[in-house]
């Protein structure tokens, strides 16, 4: 078979099997962040694991990062909790002004149709 | 001449800094000076990249921006008064990052952002495809170095044991290895129920790569392995012995394992999206916007039983590769940056 005949034929024999896609994780593209979403992320929770080295024979270096995590942990959460504050703050804010524009827009529409 | 390069992030695995440690090797024959810096420094390549804030070019020196990502102190750079070139590597769109890696997607929202914004302050903008490229208006094409006598010998055409798929590539929401697990099991439950998947790359994040061993072990248990870290000599293994390689990425500027593939004389299945059709050529089975993991698995059906079509795929694989010889691209880089190099009204009168 030429190259060029291979997807007509492929696509002719896929439609012939009918097989279904199989189930699982399926990855899409995120067009537009969610209000929901943002909540979601605004509550910030860093996973302690992901503190590591990358170096070979890193896991002496890990230990130690990991060590000063738990050592700087009052600090921390402190950080955590005022950097929450202020992104819950501002997504708040941000989805009341997105439920006013869309007041604004449905009675704009109601009066242009009067 | 010096000339200074200027990364935005440097990893051991990364093909931005392989392609930058490249270029230097080319800078010192030619006997040029100069060093290379990054925004971000994987400690593994600390000593062949120094930090961004150790750059202190002399008035005529040269820079060479590799733009792969948003940093933030990239920008000082631009504020330098040397002349300088931009090559364009890519950034993927934030959409695909969103749910997965969330620092990542703002990295690449404010990477997209950024480099218009680059591309209009640098003297001359180039991509490594016309696809990136033409993102930023120009058609200046300076293509990924590859160099297939470094790659090692092709494989065979018909590689011994079970047929094997492979893919090569970042585990990263955009390339898309649910959908190539998903295209590989359709395969193996209806044509080979001994075949092998082979996905080769690091993952952006733990949790991301749990997600893709797990939709893996879900539907392909015991078939499918995933590996990161090779050496070039065990990459090479894994590309002789594959008998497909299938890239569902959603997004590519370049895709140099499209590259490798060829050389290797695997026959390759790949989305038609970004720079890769480009490169590709008329050497792969593209698929269409509408074709779906269904149609991947019969076309590795084909590819991996017809063997006029995989020797077809394998001949005009090896005239791709010739396509992308290093020389003329070496040459193309020497010539820009020359270009670049003469007085400002010197430049203008060579066109």
């Amino acid at each position: 078979m030429k190259p060029e005949d291979a997807l007509l034929a492929a696509r002719a024999a896929a439609a012939e099997r009918g097989d279904e896609l199989p189930a699982g994780l399926c990855i899409e593209p995120t067009e537009r962040v969610s209000i929901a979403q943002f909540v979601e992320w605004a509550a910030i929770e860093p996973d302690p694991a992901s503190m590591r080295s990358t170096r070979r024979l890193g896991a002496p270096i890990t230990f130690f990062k990991r060590q000063l995590l738990h050592v700087l942990r009052q600090y921390l959460r402190e950080l955590e909790a005022q950097q929450t504050r202020f992104n819950l703050n501002v997504v708040a804010r941000l989805a009341e002004l997105e439920e006013r524009v869309d007041s604004l827009e449905q009675r704009a529409g109601e009066r242009e149709q009067r | 001449m010096k000339v200074h390069q200027v990364l935005s992030g440097a990893g051991r695995y990364d093909a931005v800094t392989m392609q930058a440690l490249a270029f230097r090797g080319l800078f010192s024959a030619w006997g040029w000076g100069g060093r290379d810096v990054a925004a971000n420094i994987d400690p593994r390549v600390a000593a062949e990249i120094a930090p961004i804030s150790s750059l202190t070019p002399a008035a005529d020196d040269l820079l060479l921006i590799h733009y792969s990502g948003y940093a933030p102190r990239l920008r000082s750079v631009l504020e330098l008064p040397n002349r300088k070139l931009l090559i364009s590597h890519n950034i993927t769109p934030a959409r695909w990052f969103w749910d997965h890696d969330p620092m990542a997607a703002v990295s690449c929202a404010l990477g997209r952002k950024q480099l218009p914004e680059f591309a209009a302050a640098v003297d001359v903008a180039a991509g490594v495809s016309l696809f990136n490229a033409r993102e930023l208006g120009s058609e200046i094409v300076i293509p990924i170095l590859f160099d297939p006598a470094q790659a090692g010998a092709p494989g065979p055409p018909d590689p011994p044991g079970p047929p094997t798929i492979l893919f090569v590539g970042r585990i990263a929401p955009h390339k898309r290895q649910d959908a190539v697990i998903r295209a590989f099991e359709l395969y193996r439950r209806a044509h080979a129920p001994d075949a092998r998947l082979v996905l080769v790359g690091r993952s952006v994040n733990d949790t991301f790569e749990v997600a893709i061993r797990g939709l893996a072990d879900e539907l392909s248990p015991g078939a499918v392995t995933i590996e990161y870290g090779l050496t070039a000599e065990q990459l090479a293994a894994r590309y002789r012995g594959a008998h497909a390689f299938l890239c569902m990425s959603e997004h590519e500027g370049f895709c140099i394992p499209l590259l490798e593939a060829f050389h290797f004389g695997v026959p390759v299945i790949a989305r038609s999206v970004g720079g890769l059709p480009e490169v590709a050529g008329d050497a792969a089975l593209l698929l269409g916007e509408d074709d779906d993991e269904r149609v991947a698995a019969e076309l590795l059906a084909l590819v991996v039983g017809d063997s006029e079509l995989r020797a077809e795929l394998r001949e005009r694989g090896a005239r791709r590769v010739e396509a992308y010889a290093p020389e003329p691209t070496v040459r193309r880089l020497r010539a820009a940056l020359e270009e670049l190099n003469q007085p400002i009204g010197a430049s203008q009168s060579t066109g």
